[in-house]
């Protein structure tokens, strides 16, 4: 489904992204872990389509169409989520009308039909229960004075409006507490099918033992520098970092 | 066309005849305006909005036929004062359903006399506040009694209308008093079609623990004059929202000078102005915190697009002695076009050493993050510009007590900033 040979990327001088290989498939769930500033989020939105960055090299497939052709919203209606880490707030407008507005903008682009305020009210209101969302929050302007947490649950009610075909999650577990991250664990799982795929950003283990993952990759400093399976977060959760980190130095030299 | 050009507009609009009631006042604003021509962007108060378009029409009262019905408030059944071109409209009125106690009438009617009249926006200050002064025929009276809090919303709407070849003036007048205690909620409206000048002037006086909600709305016709001004006075513990809504006139201008007289008075003041095309609109609110403990909010709001123009210049004046004053101003504006200006001034005048006083003013263009926040959810460049643009003014609005009204004003914000698919 999604295919990054090589691709670099940077940021002004700054060149934050230095040759990425990933191969996500239908039905799987990838974990993206590192330390700070290894580049994770700008793998993130450079997959999204933030005009901040400047693709240098390599090339992105997604159902085999080159992803950087499309503008970040095609991208979106193509069937791209990124979960981010830091969700905007959006005073003036509701949560409603907006989750409205970008599942029409979607069902548009799917050919399926678009909902009006009460049909899609009804829709919605089982996606807000599926992630326990008070409902309340449905009225209020988007993310405007939420907490950090609840941010993160209206990122996965957005997700579970959009049924994206592959969803990026930026570190969905930051800022949620222990019972929110197992609801909004499970709220993914039930939306993982087949036909779709999860790309996991996060800094902790705890995550993947809801979310089971296919593979772990290791970033650091722009390049994934080891992957394996599940335990290999449970690994670095004991060990730390600096290990993979002189591992890949080795490598380098040798 | 135009009629030729007067010599002198307010020279010429002074040569009517002075209407009945309050002679000694009109006669003080009759003295302040002798001799006086219109300002000039020469005068500090004028430096950014140039009045030489008004030249241009010599402006006369007209009794012109009624526009079509302003929309009814469901709110307001039967609560409603009307007035054409500053002149009572009895078609345009319904005054069937006044809660008991509440007085809701014509000024040259009352029998009460208006308290503070002619004294908060006195005799001497803004010209065309002295025009409507000495020169007004009629306006609307408020007055709730202490101790009532009034649920039916309030409503009185100045509509009017001219045309090019006689264009109109309009000197709408209210004068608003809350007693001890009292609450009301008060919708005032401005507009009209054609061309015309309107300079209206409102008065507002908040007696001790007076609660007032007071959402001003100015659209009035594209061609248009507005050149307004409202005075108001909080006693202790009383509470002032006000919300300045600017969407028509061609040239507008509000002066609204607040001053809280007694400590624990609460300001609220809220503005917004959507400007397109070649309107002007310049706000210059001057808060006077005369006492200690009193607390002043200010938010005011501009989107300025086409070849429009936003001016603001907010004056917060802390007296000496007025301790423990809590005041903070924002001002923000967002520039749609490269054509459009913004002349934003926060000025603060703090003569006293134990304060909380806070101001700013930004002028942007939308942020990219917010903008790639939407694309990203599958809205395009343009729909999330618009979307960003329609969220920037209707946050002004979202705490408009008077459901049908914030719904109406929501729709005209979504039609100019064309946010379709955001249906409410
Ligand atoms: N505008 C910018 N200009 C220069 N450098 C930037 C800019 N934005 C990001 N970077 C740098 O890019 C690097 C990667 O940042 P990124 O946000 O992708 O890290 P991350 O792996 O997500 O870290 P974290 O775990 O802290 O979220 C960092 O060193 C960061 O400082
Ligand atoms: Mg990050």
């Amino acid at each position: 489904m999604l295919s990054i040979r090589g691709l670099k990327a940077r940021i002004g001088a700054n060149e934050v992204l230095r040759g990425i290989d990933l191969e996500v498939n239908a039905g799987e769930v990838h974990a993206i872990m590192g330390p700070n500033g290894s580049g994770k989020s700008t793998l993130g939105k450079v997959l999204a389509g933030h005009p901040s960055y400047e693709v240098t090299e390599g090339e992105v497939l997604f159902d085999g169409k080159n992803l950087f052709e499309l503008e970040a919203d095609e991208r979106a209606r193509a069937g791209l989520f990124l979960g981010f880490q830091h969700p905007i707030e959006v005073p003036g407008v509701s949560n409603a009308q907006f989750l409205r507005l970008a599942y029409n903008k979607k069902a548009e682009a799917d050919g399926r039909d678009e909902l009006d305020p009460l049909e899609f009210d009804d829709f919605v209101r089982v996606k807000v229960a599926d992630v326990k969302m008070d409902p309340a929050f449905l009225d209020r302007s988007l993310n405007e004075g939420f907490s950090g947490g609840e941010k993160k649950r209206n990122e996965i009610l957005q997700m579970a409006v959009l049924e994206p075909r592959l969803a990026i999650l930026d570190e969905l577990d930051s800022g949620l507490d222990i019972d929110a991250l197992r609801v909004l664990g499970e709220a993914v799982n039930r939306q993982m099918k087949p036909e779709r795929a999860l790309l996991l950003i996060t800094h902790f283990p705890r995550l993947l033992e809801t979310i089971h993952p296919t593979q772990v990759h290791v970033l650091s400093q722009g390049r994934i520098v080891k992957r394996g399976g599940k335990e290999l977060a449970m690994e670095l959760e004991e060990r730390g970092y600096d290990w993979v980190k002189a591992e890949a130095a080795a490598a380098g030299r040798a | 066309m135009a009629v030729a050009a007067p010599a002198s507009l307010l020279g010429d609009l002074l040569a009517l005849p002075r209407p009945g009631h309050w002679p000694d006042l009109r006669a003080r604003a009759e003295a302040a305006l002798e001799g006086r021509d219109l300002p000039t962007t020469r005068e500090e108060a004028w430096k950014y909005t140039d009045l030489k378009p008004l030249r241009e029409f010599a402006f006369r009262p007209s009794a012109a036929p009624a526009p079509g019905a302003p929309a009814m408030l469901p709110e307001a059944p039967g609560t409603r004062i009307a007035f054409l071109n500053g002149a009572f409209a009895p078609h345009l009125s319904n005054l069937s359903a006044l809660p008991p106690g509440v007085r809701l009438l014509r000024l040259t009617q009352a029998t009460e006399a208006a308290q503070g009249f002619g004294t908060l926006v006195a005799p001497g200050g803004d010209p065309f506040a002295d025009l409507n002064t000495a020169r007004f025929t009629e306006g609307a009276l408020l007055v709730i009694p202490a101790g009532l809090r009034v649920e039916t919303v309030l409503h009185v709407v100045f509509c009017n209308a001219g045309t090019a070849e006689a264009p109109a003036l309009s000197l709408p007048r209210l004068h608003v008093v809350l007693e001890k205690g009292a609450q009301a909620t008060l919708v005032e409206e401005h507009l009209g079609t054609g061309t015309y000048l309107s300079c209206p002037v409102a008065e507002v006086v908040l007696h001790e623990g007076a609660r007032l909600h007071h959402e001003r709305i100015q659209r009035e016709s594209l061609e248009a004059f507005h050149l307004a001004s409202l005075g108001a006075r909080l006693e202790g513990h009383a509470a002032y929202a006000l919300r300045t809504v600017h969407l028509g006139s061609r040239l507008g201008r509000l002066v609204p000078e607040i001053t809280l007289a007694q400590s624990e008075a609460e300001l609220e003041l809220d503005g917004l102005a959507l400007l397109d095309g070649s309107q002007l609109v310049d706000t210059h609110s001057r808060i006077a915190h005369a006492v200690p403990a009193c607390r002043t909010r200010q938010l005011y709001k501009s989107i300025v697009d086409g070849e429009s123009r936003s001016v603001f210049n907010g004056r917060i004046h802390v007296m000496p002695g007025a301790q423990q004053t809590d005041a903070r101003q924002q001002a923000r504006s967002l520039l749609l076009s490269e054509r459009a200006r913004v002349d934003a001034k926060p000025e603060l005048e703090i003569y006293a050493d134990d304060v909380k006083c806070a101001h700013g003013a930004a002028i942007g263009q939308l942020d990219p993050e917010e903008l790639f926040y939407l694309q990203s959810r599958g809205m395009t460049p343009a729909l999330a510009r618009n979307l960003l643009t329609y969220a920037f003014a209707a946050d002004v609005l979202a705490t408009i007590p008077v459901p049908s009204l914030r719904r109406q004003l929501r729709k005209a914000v979504l039609e100019r900033t064309h946010a379709d698919g955001l249906e409410l």
